[in-house]
């Protein structure tokens, strides 16, 4: 298997792997090891004074560098955005971006799913 | 030319020694012995028979075979072929009967495959966690109607050796049973003595022996009169088993690789035994690592282990900058699957996903084997920091 540069710079580079908690952090998983992708992200929310944004990322993932990169474009990615469930980028823009073969996009979708996870937990703490 | 990549996949192919390439050399060219050896009439082809003749006395020496034994390939793939619907084909009238186990590389799996569309019965053996097939389940796998046993030597991903002495012997009971044994791996590992095992039918390949890709050999033993149906057809070639103008430089190479490879066993064995056990130590201790297979039956240049916590895909990406290993066999790699062979052994999928296969040769030196526990420690850590486990 052949990885694009970015693919490869983001998976080498994953500096935004890890864990992080507390009050404004939600956290969203999907996926599971035994199935060979699990994802975990944990998304910190600024308060509503400061614009309700998205203010740091922290993931985990077991899956293939593809996978790893694409978490890690997104935890960088997603910094300073609206919250929303939706990635930064759609699936298939993330697929064209990494160069993902298509027997892969199930794995992309993971990544939307905890992502989605994560965020829905935020919005509903917001709307409570 | 150096590379900053460990080479670390002798099992999937080696260089050609400077030695094997310099006999080669020798005909290609106007000046050389290009002739066809077939062309006997003329001096350029008696030159090139002389020295296609010589290379299958090197190989026979090797493998302690007659000459007149060895039928010249493209590889071990085409002898498998050709051990496996020959032999089929020729003793079709009877039975239609072959056993095999499911360890075996995808030549002949895919061979038995063939012959089971074409209405051959095929009997797969699961060989135990150790990667041995016990003689005893041939023996109860044996029937009337069975003509070919075809078990490998040297496993290709484990590098378990089969006890073929006790395979040969659980054959000879049956009075049609012939017996293929795949020892594409074995040469310059374990020696080989092919007259004495009662083997009949036996797969060799030059390319992992320091030879050229693209020379092999079929050793059908003509003194326990094993006959093959050929594949191909036209010139006569080969006994007529294989028909063709013969690759003078190839099986040239394939000669001076299997004499290099008759002088160098005992030493290299050595050597590259005290180097996997280091590689082992090294590995081992960073804990969920496991072997695959047993080390004390198998050959001294290959380790394979299974890696805890790690994606598959991930592991070979994360070394893969460092050191050059496969995982699974590199026949399947393109494939994307767990390692069948690792399955079959009873890995799980993540087990036989997270496989590396490392394979030493006669160029691997210590430092390529710290450079590959370096590489492969970070990366684990790093990987299983990423996973959070």
């Amino acid at each position: 298997m052949t990885y694009s540069e970015l693919t490869r710079r983001c998976f080498e580079h994953a500096t935004c792997a890890g864990e992080a908690g507390g009050a404004d952090w939600f956290r969203g998983q999907a996926g599971s090891r035994e199935r060979g992708t699990w994802v975990q992200f944990d998304v910190q929310v600024q308060s509503a004074d400061a614009g309700g944004c998205v203010g740091a990322v922290r993931f985990l993932a077991f899956g293939c560098p593809h996978v790893i990169a694409a978490c890690q474009w997104v935890a960088e990615r997603a910094i300073g955005l609206a919250l929303e469930p939706r990635l930064p980028e759609s699936v298939q823009a993330l697929r064209t971006r990494f160069e993902v073969p298509v027997e892969k996009l199930g794995r992309l979708l993971i990544v939307e799913d905890a992502w989605g996870a994560a965020v829905r937990g935020a919005v509903l703490r917001r709307n409570a | 030319m150096s590379s900053p990549v460990a080479y670390l996949d002798y099992a999937a192919t080696t260089p050609v020694a400077p030695e094997v390439a310099q006999r080669m050399a020798e005909c290609l060219t106007a000046d050389g012995v290009f002739g066809n050896s077939s062309s006997v009439n003329h001096e350029y082809g008696v030159r090139a028979a002389e020295r296609v003749e010589s290379a299958r006395a090197q190989v026979a020496a090797c493998i302690g075979a007659e000459p007149a034994d060895v039928v010249w390939t493209s590889g071990a793939t085409e002898a498998n072929n050709l051990a496996i619907f020959g032999a089929a084909h020729y003793y079709r009238g009877s039975g239609k009967h072959i056993i095999t186990a499911r360890t075996e590389h995808k030549s002949v799996l895919d061979s038995c495959r063939e012959l089971e569309r074409r209405g051959w019965r095929v009997t797969y053996l699961s060989p135990g966690s150790d990667g041995v097939l016990e003689p005893g389940r041939i023996a109860e796998a044996l029937e009337p109607e069975t003509v070919l046993v075809s078990v490998m030597h040297v496993n290709n991903e484990i590098g378990t050796v089969q006890d073929l002495a006790a395979i040969a012997a659980v054959c000879a009971r049956s009075s049609q049973a012939r017996l293929h044994v795949d020892a594409a791996q074995s040469v310059g590992k374990v020696r080989l003595d092919f007259a004495a095992l009662g083997v009949d039918l036996l797969s060799l390949s030059a390319h992992k022996v320091y030879g050229p890709k693209g020379a092999g050999a079929l050793i059908a033993s003509r003194r326990r009169a094993v006959q093959v149906s050929p594949l191909l057809h036209g010139g006569g070639q080969e006994r007529s088993l294989r028909s063709g103008t013969i690759a003078t430089h190839q099986v040239v190479g394939m000669g001076a690789a299997f004499a290099l490879a008759d002088a160098e066993t005992t030493p290299e064995y050595e050597h590259i035994g005290t180097l996997r056990e280091r590689l082992w130590q090294g590995i081992s201790a960073l804990g969920g690592i496991w072997r695959n297979g047993d080390p004390a039956r198998s050959v001294p240049h290959i380790l394979n282990v299974s890696v805890e916590g790690v994606e598959g895909e991930s592991l070979v990406a994360a070394v893969g900058a460092r050191i050059a290993v496969s995982t699974g066999s590199a026949c399947t790699s393109a494939q994307r699957e767990p390692s069948y062979v690792l399955r079959a052994l009873g890995r799980d999928d993540r087990l036989a996903e997270s496989s590396l296969r490392f394979s030493l040769g006669r160029y691997s030196s210590t430092a390529d084997i710290d450079t590959a526990i370096e590489a492969v420690t970070s990366a684990v850590k790093r990987l299983r920091s990423i996973s959070g486990r």
